[in-house]
């Protein structure tokens, strides 16, 4: 047992025995022992009615200078007072200091509570997205910033990627916004102005496109001359090998030229493709037909109809990524091997597979094919006079379409390029058949 | 001021259907916006095909305006709403109208940006109505602001620049005038430009018939029909008691 403790039992029984004692020299003892009561009770209201006082007016008073338990009390109750004052100033400076950095970040933040309503948003997010503090604090972000797209986002709880917005009175400016959910239903908004990026991104598309188009016309005129002197019967005959494979290279320039500006244009339509009418099984009869009147082409081309339906789409695009595929096949697969062209419909969407037993691509090799100017090896395609934007097209027609590029390959053994189209991009059966007997 | 308090009914059901309503406005508005703007790039950029996309998105914010007059009706008839909360419905009805009309201006300006772009551009290249076209959606943004944020003072902030508007859409009209009598040749242009600075000075009105409502809506008092200095007026008396 604690010393004060055992002193104030002490107490309590002396001033007992002291008022027994009394009481037995003057009776009646029973008065006695009730005054002594009394004393010591009165004494120990006073001290309550002092600590009570102060932890009442505490600010204004000194802690009272009482001893024994309650003098323990009033020590406790200050060290513990000392200490909470010590972690409150701590979590205050902490908190300040953690709004210093957040409101200085480069970028905007946005905490939104469970009803995307405003809960906090840093000096440049108010700044970016024109919010005014305190009148926009509890309303809803999605009643001021009233973007279609983004509220279109906000609702679509698929937050993977930041969307780019326009905000609707600064048209020149790009704003990728992205919601970052965490616990409790809230989330945070992230704000980036990515005016910068997205300029230079358009610069380099417009380079791109101008470039190659600027290079047709002097091509043009050097073909041009090659084709005149490759006829002239007065030609020297130890010019006509250069002269052939210049003419071959300037026809490769050419391709690759329309290919890039192609490509560009698939990239500067950034909105998702139209949605004309596609009688797919017809134009698939089409690209067999021609594929099988070429000369160098593998002994068996096979096309698979398992479905009669069409797409909608724009028609050039998809079928230049049909071809693009098809001439793949054909350019990698040997005389003796065969191709299969196999287009498919169920509840999954449309997919259109090419299907080789050609040279394959090594695995490693496979998530880059896409890129442009990509070679496996550097000898594969500069023999067979590809522009090496084949692929890159593909993946861009068809993710215009909502739809995707699988491409499945073993070395040695043949490959599969599949494009899968989503099911509301897939046209109904009864309307092809129909169209099929106007036409 | 009063503020967007709309959380202080008995029945929660009331608070959702009042809340969700009036989000579907603003909602609504967004969309609009985002058509204005459209047109006015389509018709400043030639872009036909932009135009065209206008005009024929513009049956969206039909198909809006009347699922949100359904949903005030049922309101309506489910709630009987009174006083404050009767407002924000009866100025919802009215702010729809004439956020479809807007809708339907731009969708003129669509039309007929689709059909100018394939005509020589002029000169200026519509600087003039360019800059027209911008004070008008600032001024459809702000009044679309003004309503989330049920701020009076930036209604009628708002409601003020619709003179502007009014002095831009006469100097234009005179500038065509003159082009028409210099250049007979101009003539079909300058109709199709003055069909869309009329249009633009239409949706002005609305967007300050918006803001109207807002007042309403916020402090009781119809300002239609008055003096804008007399609104500031109403709406300075009104407020100091609280102030």
């Amino acid at each position: 047992m604690k010393a004060v403790w055992t002193f104030a039992l002490a107490r309590l029984a002396g001033i007992l025995l002291l008022g027994v004692i009394v009481g037995l020299f003057v009776p009646p003892a029973w008065l006695w022992l009730i005054v002594a009561f009394s004393l010591y009770l009165a004494w120990q209201l006073r001290n309550l009615y002092l600590v009570e006082r102060w932890l009442r007016l505490r600010s204004q008073l000194d802690p009272p200078a009482i001893g024994g338990v309650w003098g323990d009390v009033v020590a406790h109750i200050v060290r513990l007072h000392r200490r909470k004052q010590f972690h409150k100033r701590r979590l205050a400076q902490l908190f300040r200091e953690l709004r210093r950095s957040t409101a200085a970040l480069p970028d905007g933040v946005i905490i939104l509570g469970g009803q995307s309503e405003i809960v906090w948003f840093n000096r440049r997010a108010g700044n970016l997205l024109g919010l005014m503090r305190p009148v926009d604090i509890g309303l809803r972000i999605d009643n001021l910033i009233r973007v279609p797209e983004f509220i279109h986002y906000l609702h679509s709880a698929e937050f993977s990627s930041p969307l780019i917005i326009r905000p609707p009175m600064q048209a020149e400016m790009y704003l990728a916004l992205q919601v970052v959910p965490y616990g409790a239903g809230q989330s945070l908004l992230l704000v980036r102005d990515v005016t910068r990026q997205m300029q230079l991104e358009a610069m380099r598309k417009d380079f791109v496109a101008n470039a190659s188009h600027e290079l047709r016309t002097p091509l043009t005129v050097i073909a041009g001359y090659l084709d005149t002197l490759a006829d002239d019967a007065g030609l020297d005959p130890a010019w006509e090998g250069p002269i052939r494979d210049m003419r071959a290279q300037a026809l490769r320039m050419n391709s690759i030229i329309a290919d890039l500006l192609e490509l560009s244009r698939l990239e500067a339509a950034d909105e998702e493709a139209g949605r004309e009418p596609i009688d797919v099984p017809r134009l698939l009869e089409r690209l067999h037909r021609d594929a099988l009147a070429r000369t160098l082409r593998p002994r068996e081309i096979a096309l698979a109809l398992d479905a009669a339906e069409g797409l909608y789409g724009v028609p050039q695009e998809i079928e230049s990524a049909f071809t693009n595929l098809l001439d793949n096949a054909i350019k990698y697969t040997p005389a003796d091997g065969r191709v299969l062209m196999r287009w498919t419909v169920d509840a999954d969407g449309a997919q259109f597979a090419v299907i080789d037993s050609g040279i394959g691509v090594p695995r490693e090799h496979i998530p880059r094919l896409t890129e442009r100017f990509y070679r496996v090896d550097a000898g594969r395609s500069r023999s067979q006079g590809g522009s090496g934007l084949g692929l890159a097209i593909v993946k861009h027609a068809v993710q215009r379409h909502g739809g995707r590029l699988e491409v499945q390959s073993v070395e040695g053994r043949g490959s599969t390029f599949a494009c899968h189209f989503p099911p509301e991009r897939v046209r109904a059966a009864v309307v092809v058949a129909k169209s099929r007997a106007d036409g | 001021m009063e503020t967007a308090d709309l959380t202080h009914h008995i029945s929660r059901r009331f608070n959702e259907d009042l809340e969700k309503v009036r989000n579907q406005v603003l909602q609504m508005g967004g969309f609009v916006e985002q058509q204005l703007q459209k047109a006015i790039t389509a018709l400043v950029e030639g872009d036909s095909r932009l135009g065209e996309s206008v005009a024929t998105e513009d049956y969206k914010v039909n198909g809006m305006e009347v699922s949100i007059d359904e949903e005030c009706s049922r309101i309506l008839a489910l709630r009987a709403p009174a006083a404050g909360d009767l407002r924000v419905i009866v100025a919802i009805i009215k702010t729809i109208t004439d956020l479809e009309r807007i809708g339907d201006e731009g969708e003129k300006i669509g039309y007929i940006a689709s059909r100018l772009a394939t005509m020589e551009r002029p000169a200026d290249k519509y600087r003039e109505v360019k800059h027209l076209g911008r004070q008008v959606a600032q001024m459809v943004h702000d009044a679309l602001d003004a309503f989330a944020r049920m701020d009076s003072q930036s209604a009628l902030r708002t409601a003020r620049e619709d003179r502007m508007v009014d002095e831009e859409y006469e100097s234009i009209q005179r500038q065509c005038m003159t082009f028409m009598m210099e250049d007979p040749r101009s003539i079909r242009r300058a109709l199709e430009m003055m069909w869309v600075v009329r249009a633009l000075e239409r949706i002005g009105d609305h967007a300050k018939n918006i803001c109207e409502y807002v007042i309403y809506m916020v402090h009781g008092k119809d300002v239609r029909h008055t003096s804008l200095e007399d609104v500031a007026k109403q709406i300075d008396i009104s407020t100091r008691p609280q102030s």
